[in-house]
C-alpha cells in the first residue's frame, strides 16, 4: 500500500514538473521571439491584423510624426525646466509664473492634438473596424489616465474627497 | 511405500511428542475477532482496490506516454498562450513609447 501511494506521488510530481516545465519553456520561446523585433509598429501587426500594404502605409506616417513628436517633447520639456528655474529663483512675479505656466500648457494641448490628428489619421488607414478599435484603444491608452485623474479630482468622486 | 518400511518406535516417538506439547486453547471471542476482521477488510478492500488499480495504470507505458505528450502539449499552449499575451503587451508599451511619450509630461 505504502509502496503503491510512493508511486502514485512521484508520478503526480513528475505531472506537474513536467506542465511547468512545459508552460515556462513555451513562454520563454514567444517572449524571446517577440522580443527581439525592435519594430515599433509590431503592436498595430500583432493587434490589429494589418497586412503589409496597411502597415506600409501606417509607417509611413508614423514615420513622418515621429519628429514632430520629438519636437514638441522638447518644446515641453525647455519650457518645463524654465518654469522650474523660474519658481527656484523666487525673484519672478506671479505674472511670469502664470505666463510660463500658461505656455506649458498650451504647449501640452497643442501636443495632445497633434497625437490625437495622427491617431484618427492612423486608424483611417487601417479597415474601418479596426480602425475605430484603434482609435478608442489609443484614447483609453493616452487620455484615459489623465480623465481618471480629472474624475477623481472633480465633483464625481466626492465621497473619496471626505465630502458627503 | 515409506510409511510400511517405517519403524513401529518412530510412531510410538511421535505420538509421545504431541503429547508433550500440549496445544494452547483458543484466546477468549476468538471466532467473533475473526469476522470482524473479514468485515473489516471487506470494507477497506475496494479503497485499496482503487490505489493499486491507478497505480497499475501509471506504470502501464502506453499510458505513461500519453499522459506525458498530453502534459507537454498542455503546458506548451498554455505558456506560449501567455508569452504570447506578454509580448504583446511589451510591443503595446514599445507603440506607446514611441507616439505617445507626451501623454506622460
Amino acid at each position: 500500500m505504502r509502496k503503491t501511494l510512493i508511486i502514485l506521488l512521484a508520478a503526480l510530481a513528475l505531472g506537474m514538473a513536467l506542465l511547468v516545465g512545459a508552460f515556462y519553456c513555451a513562454r520563454y520561446v514567444c517572449v524571446q521571439r517577440i522580443a527581439l523585433s525592435t519594430d515599433d509598429l509590431d503592436w498595430l501587426r500583432l493587434e490589429f491584423n494589418l497586412g503589409d500594404a496597411e502597415l506600409a502605409r501606417i509607417r509611413t506616417l508614423h514615420e513622418g510624426y515621429l519628429p514632430l513628436c520629438a519636437e514638441n517633447c522638447a518644446l515641453i520639456a525647455a519650457k518645463k525646466s524654465e518654469l522650474a528655474q523660474a519658481l527656484a529663483a523666487g525673484t519672478n512675479t506671479t505674472a511670469t509664473l502664470e505666463q510660463l505656466r500658461a505656455d506649458v500648457a498650451a504647449l501640452r494641448a497643442k501636443c495632445q492634438s497633434e497625437m490625437l490628428a495622427h491617431f484618427e489619421e492612423v486608424s483611417r488607414a487601417m479597415p474601418a473596424a479596426q480602425g475605430r478599435r484603434y482609435f478608442a484603444e489609443m484614447k483609453r491608452l493616452t487620455l484615459g489616465a489623465h480623465e481618471q485623474a480629472e474624475r477623481s479630482m472633480s465633483g464625481t468622486n466626492h465621497e473619496a474627497h471626505g465630502h458627503h | 511405500m515409506k510409511t510400511s518400511n517405517q519403524d513401529p518406535a518412530d510412531g510410538k516417538l511421535g505420538s509421545l511428542l504431541r503429547e508433550s506439547r500440549p496445544t494452547p486453547g483458543l484466546p477468549p471471542r476468538f471466532q467473533e475477532n475473526v469476522w470482524r476482521r473479514i468485515e473489516h477488510d471487506n470494507h477497506t478492500a475496494p479503497a485499496l482496490n482503487w490505489v493499486e488499480a491507478l497505480a497499475a495504470l501509471v506504470l502501464k507505458p502506453r499510458f505513461a506516454f500519453a499522459t506525458v505528450a498530453v502534459l507537454l502539449l498542455a503546458g506548451g499552449l498554455l505558456g506560449s498562450l501567455d508569452g504570447t499575451a506578454q509580448a504583446r503587451r511589451a510591443a503595446q508599451d514599445r507603440y506607446l513609447e514611441a507616439v505617445a511619450i507626451n501623454a506622460s509630461h
